[in-house]
């Protein structure tokens, strides 16, 4: 089970997941009936991306009550690494969303609820990078973070709500994802792409917690060098 | 002083009991493992140089810092599981006063009284503001008091509850000699059926009110002795193990 | 001693010490002040332009950056003199310390809005909504118990590290946008068309949600927040 779970096999897993995915989307999957067409492809990617950040962010919040019941600084790590890799996908999310919109509605951006919602993820997520940088104390600073990644992970379906449902008065563009109705080739091809996704979340988890700990040993070894 | 668990009849309980007592900051072990205990009645005075680990032990026991490791347990509490019995049985006295700059002592204490559930507050208050001899100026902002009238009225804001144990912290340092007899009367009067700890760098008092003494180095404890040590071999020990500006 | 005497304690404590320096009050009252002022002048580009829309907006804007600036202001002084030292001895639930807070930041809050709002509505509204008066104080006072709430756990954690006044507007104000959305959406439909209760059900609902959650959210993480 160890060896299944390592980067490399996880890795692996992750790559077939997603090669075959890709392959399904674009020569399986009946192309999209709606006048985007082929830019609807990018959805096979664009919403898996999307729903593992919010799956990283999820595990960063499950990290970050853990830490608070154990002080155990290893939650603290896997709430950190989580995040950070959260970052980088929700980065994605609106860089693919601005390019499907680019391509489908000739339009780099638009305030409707998903791509809004992203961004604050954004602001949200580098917050709490910002936090971790100006708390010199190890303890202290991971119950900081925990504490901000408890209330932002809570934030996150608020905002979202609150965008979606909220009328602000000028209706902005709705973009249609297409998700509701999807069935047959397409389902199977999206949801290959969604467990590809989440494999590599996984193996990249597990590939930066090693890094961190071989990094922790270094600063450990120097210290007793007198370094 | 550090007895085994099972005194023997006639011994006063423990009031103070620290085993194994760790605390890491930043990955630096400030305690390493500290152990001892003090009776109730008894009055510990902690010696050693900055950075020991001295204020940071009476941090932990007044639950102000949660330990790493060990344990620690004051007026038959544990400070980590339950650590509201031991708030209310302990007063603290730092150099820091504590004291609310924009609020009159009346109000300052007034505040510690409902915050500890004080009974007979308006009584006790006047009484200790008398003892203290604060009373002329009891409606007066603390911005405006000296030094030494902060710290006496500092005093009078760690005894308001009537604590089992109280924890000291360089008490005597900064005061003019008015307020250090003021503050060492007050002991006085309070000395029996109180137990306590003073950190300080005053080895005469130090060694005129301890019941028991401990040099504390380096997160651990480098020396321990019950009273009756007389200045001169105790200083001789203390400049082995401290080598700051401390008044011999 | 009972947490309601705590509480009591502590909010006297903090409202007497604002109410006799009035630091805090007398900079967040100009503030908003100005910042309306300002407004105008950011916003009247065009000759006779028409601010209705943006009036919601432009209110709440102000009131969080005020607030930002109070927050920072009502821990600072605890933090200076070591009070919070004196104040985590005291056998007091770190929650009932969190409400109390909360509490004082709301009063607070609610003062200064009391003199805003009017001088809001001489330079910016033409039309009569005394007859939405009711809704429009109910919308004010749920999103202000949701941004005292966030904002007091925030500014707990914030005012212990080391750029204490620039980490709160990024910790606060991404998480504030569900209130500021709702808010304003309500304040802007109060004041621009008219509101009863019935047309701003939803945004109610949402504002009373947003406190609940976050309310129990502060709950449990205070004790961490505040400890050391």
């Amino acid at each position: 089970m160890k060896k299944l779970l390592s980067a490399p096999a996880l890795f692996a897993g992750a790559g077939i997941f997603l090669i075959v995915g890709l392959l399904l989307a674009f020569w399986w999957a009946p192309t999209d009936a709606s006048s985007m067409g082929f830019s609807q492809k990018i959805f096979f990617y664009h919403a898996p991306i999307a729903e593992t950040a919010l799956v990283a962010f999820g595990v960063a919040f499950v990290a970050a009550i853990a830490y608070l019941r154990t002080q155990d600084l290893r939650w603290d790590r896997l709430g950190y690494v989580s995040i950070r890799l959260g970052l980088l996908f929700s980065v994605l999310v609106m860089l693919t969303g601005m390019i499907w919109g680019k391509a489908a509605w000739d339009t780099w951006w638009a305030w409707e609820p998903r791509l809004t919602t992203f961004l604050l993820v954004c602001f949200l997520y580098v917050a709490y990078w910002v936090l971790r940088s100006v708390v010199d104390e190890e303890q202290r600073r991971a119950t900081y973070a925990a504490v901000f990644a408890i209330i932002a992970f809570i934030d996150v379906p608020i905002t979202f709500f609150a965008t979606r449902f909220l009328p602000e008065g000028l209706h902005p563009v709705v973009i249609q994802a297409g998700d509701s109705g999807m069935e047959g080739r397409m389902l199977t091809s999206f949801l290959i792409s969604m467990l590809g996704m989440t494999l590599l979340l996984a193996a990249l988890i597990r590939r930066d917690l090693e890094i961190e700990d071989l990094r922790d040993r270094v600063t450990d070894l120097k210290t007793s060098l007198g370094g | 002083m550090s007895d085994s668990p099972d005194r023997r009849d006639g011994a006063p309980p423990l009031e103070i009991e620290v085993e194994g007592l760790r605390k890491t900051f930043a990955r630096r072990e400030v305690l390493k493992g500290l152990s001892f205990s003090l009776g109730r009645g008894g009055f510990l005075s902690i010696f050693g140089p900055n950075g020991a680990g001295k204020t940071t032990t009476l941090r932990v026991l007044a639950t102000l810092l949660t330990a790493s490791g060990g344990s620690v347990r004051v007026a038959g509490h544990d400070v980590r599981e339950d650590p509201m019995p031991v708030r209310r049985a302990i007063g603290f006295i730092s150099h820091n006063p504590m004291l609310y700059p924009d609020l009159t002592a009346q109000e300052n204490l007034r505040f510690y009284a409902d915050m500890y559930g004080v009974e007979d507050r308006d009584a006790r208050i006047t009484g200790l503001l008398e003892r203290l001899e604060l009373s002329h100026r009891r409606h007066d902002v603390v911005r405006t008091y000296s030094k030494g009238m902060r710290q006496r009225l500092a005093i009078a804001r760690a005894i308001l509850h009537r604590p089992r144990v109280l924890l000291l912290d360089e008490p005597h340092s900064g005061l003019d000699p008015r307020a250090v007899d003021i503050l060492d009367g007050l002991l006085q009067e309070i000395r029996d059926e109180h137990t306590f700890v003073m950190v300080t760098h005053n080895i005469a008092k130090g060694l005129e009110w301890g019941t028991d003494l401990m040099i504390i180095e380096s997160g651990r404890i480098a020396y321990e002795h019950a009273a009756g040590v007389d200045h001169d071999s105790f200083s001789a020990v203390y400049r082995e193990h401290v080598h700051d500006g401390s008044v011999l | 001693m009972s947490g309601w005497t705590q509480f009591r304690a502590i909010l006297r404590k903090d409202l007497v010490r604002e109410l006799r320096t009035r630091d805090m009050l007398v900079s967040m009252i100009l503030f908003v002040l100005l910042a309306m002022v300002i407004f105008h002048y950011a916003f009247s580009v065009k000759e006779g332009a028409d601010l209705t829309y943006f009036t919601g907006g432009m209110l709440w804007v102000t009131f969080i950056f005020a607030m930002l600036l109070g927050l920072n202001r009502s821990f600072a002084q605890e933090k200076d003199e070591h009070c919070l030292d004196g104040l985590l001895l005291c056998p007091v639930d770190r929650v009932t310390i969190f409400l109390a807070k909360t509490a004082g930041n709301l009063v607070f809050l609610l003062i200064i809005q009391a003199v805003a709002v009017p001088v809001f509505t001489l330079f910016f509204i033409e039309r009569n909504y005394a007859g939405d008066l009711l809704p429009f104080l109910v919308v004010l006072l749920l999103a202000d118990v949701g941004i005292c709430a966030l904002g007091t756990l925030l500014a707990t954690i914030s005012m212990n590290t080391r750029s204490r006044d620039l980490l709160l507007p990024i910790l606060f104000l991404p998480l504030i946008v569900p209130v500021l959305i709702a808010a304003t959406g309500a304040t802007t439909l109060i004041f621009a068309e008219g509101a009863g209760f019935g047309d701003l059900l939803a945004r109610l609902l949402f504002l009373l949600g947003f406190d609940a959650v976050f309310l129990v959210a502060a709950w449990g993480t205070y004790d961490f927040a505040i400890g050391e």
